[in-house]
């Protein structure tokens, strides 16, 4: 099972990354590009939601601390893009250690409002300091090679994808942090340490996070408060999580692949009709929560359960 | 320190609207646990319901308050059921699914309205409440513009009812039980599911009434909904999710702050401390400044 997983995934790694010898026009390299980046950040959003049951929703902020950790290295200590992306990473990641030690403590609804808040603060902060560039954002060398920003968000994010498989799904890592959802009490009378638990998965959702978001804005070039550090990327990366199946690795990809496929599609084609995508996309949210609780691949998983002549232990460990 | 007599009453006059923005909405968290990311979109759909109804009929926008109420009132009562169905059964995470569902429901109507009311700004005068009040103290000015003032006087006329209904009728015990604990209020032959919808329409109707009272203020356009989302969360998380009484003074407490941001320091503080106190204070008093949230 396992071995069959991994050849699966060394193939369409492999297929991924011949994208750009077949496809030579820019835009849809770009396209792909970015919904790499968007499986990243939904995936990561995962481990914090989906696996240990802490609704982040200032997910955005790791994002836009990395992107503007590199850009800062590079525009003002001149770092070259490399070193200055691992700052972004271990910024993004320290700030998580920093800020989840208190506010992990906080439970369901009142971790929400916390993140989103402190998400929005950093905005606010970043729109009045002047070495961020204030309004203006700040703009980044121009380095026009989509070839190399593909292979760059694509190794991020296999690597990321990989090492969250391996910890998530392999090691006992995984399941200390389902059983924390489940039951945080529980978890600590087995002899678990929630609290270092949780601030670990914080870290290991924020420290990609960084990353993508240094690849992101060394890649577009220009970036600002409202556009890395606004509201909507986490908005984006929860609704396709959300969409795609919480608690698992592959759904939030699939939902991540689905909404941007279907957001792309709008403003390239339907850019005449941009307000109608608003209201597609909260149709679709409303209604997938209402019809589809567990997410595409989640619903897809019970089908397979259900069929199966054997019984499957499903994720939450009833037998079915 | 001339400005300090005005400062205080500006921050009054704008915590009043506050209240009325958070009250329904703390109401509806006590009762359902439901997290309404569509707040804003309500006080939103309401001022322009307002707008447009002032535009047809001439009618002062204050007189149509009740009209407004009515068919929000309606409309939250239609919707609750789906909320219902979102927060409970087998599903794992009920606050996740309710908040991406009310944010799914935001997004939409934003969409809808910037369809259909298109991206200008309006207003909506109300002839009643023209001019100002000006008193003189020595060396103190204070200004109080009429409009404003009614709106103080709609949002405590409006704290006053819902007190009166929560505490003096059947229908308010009801309410009260089922905050207190679902299940029993259940036993004593409460219906959670009716009596769920009637909150869920109060709570609608009273910030699609607020819309109104906002528009004539202030402006409207499609897009407000998301800052009155903010400030209403501010004010609930300060009070207490789902403690009614400390509404009114965390809800001054942000007009206060706004008003004393802008004309002491730059207003683009405001919106920083305004994120920046509602972290803190969740870190040091999740349940709120006086400790009384569920």
């Amino acid at each position: 099972m396992h071995r069959k997983i991994l050849i699966f995934g060394v193939i369409f790694v492999i297929a991924l990354a011949t994208i750009p010898l077949l496809v030579h026009d820019t835009f849809y390299l770009r396209v792909i590009t970015e919904a790499i980046m968007w499986i990243g950040l939904a995936i990561t959003w995962d481990v914090i939601a989906g696996y240990t049951g802490y609704l982040n929703f200032g997910h955005g902020a790791f994002f836009g601390i990395g992107a503007y950790t590199t850009a800062i290295l590079m525009m003002r200590a001149h770092w070259p893009f490399g070193l200055a992306l691992i700052a972004g990473g271990l910024a993004s990641g320290l700030t998580a250690a920093f800020i989840g030690a208190p506010t992990l403590r906080l439970r369901g609804a009142y971790f929400a409002i916390a993140t989103w808040a402190l998400a929005r603060a950093l905005q606010q902060l970043a729109l009045v300091l002047n070495f961020t560039g204030g309004p203006d954002g700040m703009r980044l060398p121009p380095f026009l090679n989509p070839e190399f920003f593909f292979y760059a968000m694509l190794t991020v994010v296999v690597i990321t994808f990989a090492g969250l498989w391996i910890l998530l799904e392999f090691a006992p890592f995984g399941l200390k942090l389902k059983a924390i959802r489940e039951d945080e009490a529980g978890a600590m009378a087995l002899g678990l340490n929630p609290t270092s638990l949780k601030i670990q998965s914080f870290v290991l959702s924020a420290l990609p996070t960084g990353i993508i978001g240094g690849v992101y804005a060394y890649w577009i070039t220009y970036i600002d408060p409202a556009s890395v550090l606004g509201d909507l990327v986490t908005d984006q990366a929860v609704v396709m999580a959300v969409f795609g199946g919480l608690g698992t690795l592959v759904g939030p990809a699939i939902g991540a692949v689905l909404l941007f496929a279907f957001k792309t599609y709008f403003w390239a084609y339907l850019s005449d009709y941009q307000v109608l995508y608003l209201i597609i996309l909260g149709a679709v949210i409303a209604l997938s929560v209402v019809f589809l609780p567990d997410g595409l691949w989640g619903t897809i998983l019970k089908y397979k359960s259900s069929k199966s002549p054997m019984p499957l232990r499903n994720d939450t460990g009833e037998t079915k | 320190m001339e400005l300090l007599p005005q400062a205080i009453v500006d921050g009054l006059l704008i915590g009043g609207i506050y209240i009325t923005i958070a009250i329904g909405f703390s109401l509806a968290y006590g009762v359902m646990h439901i997290i309404d990311f569509a707040v804003g979109e309500w006080i939103m759909l309401g001022a322009f319901l307002g707008f447009y109804l002032h535009k047809g009929t001439g009618i002062d926008p204050f007189i149509l308050l009740p009209v407004v109420f009515l068919v929000f009132f309606g409309v939250g009562y239609i919707f609750q059921p789906l909320i219902h169905r979102v927060l409970s059964g087998k599903r794992g995470n009920p606050v996740l699914m309710g908040l991406v569902f009310t944010f799914g429901l935001a997004l939409m109507f934003r969409g809808i309205a910037l369809t259909a009311f298109g991206f200008y700004t309006h207003s909506i005068p109300a002839k009643f409440f023209q001019g100002s009040l000006f008193f003189q103290f020595g060396n103190f000015f204070v200004t109080i513009p009429m409009i404003r003032l009614a709106g103080l006087i709609y949002a405590l006329s409006i704290t006053a009812i819902l007190h009166y209904l929560l505490k003096n009728t059947d229908f308010g015990l009801a309410v009260r039980a089922l905050a207190q604990h679902k299940e029993s209020a259940g036993l004593m032959g409460v219906n959670a599911k009716k009596t769920g919808s009637y909150v869920y329409g109060i709570y609608v109707g009273i910030s699609a009434m607020t819309g109104v009272i906002i528009g004539s203020i202030f402006s409207i356009n499609a897009q407000m909904g998301a800052d009155y989302t903010v400030f209403a969360f501010f004010v609930v998380v300060l009070a207490g999710m789902g403690y009614l009484a400390g509404v009114p003074w965390a809800a001054f407490l942000l007009g206060l702050v706004q008003s004393f941001f802008l004309i002491y320091l730059s207003p683009s503080y405001t919106l920083l401390a305004v994120f920046g106190i509602l972290y803190v204070i969740l870190l040091i008093s999740p349940k709120g400044l006086f400790a009384k949230g569920v």
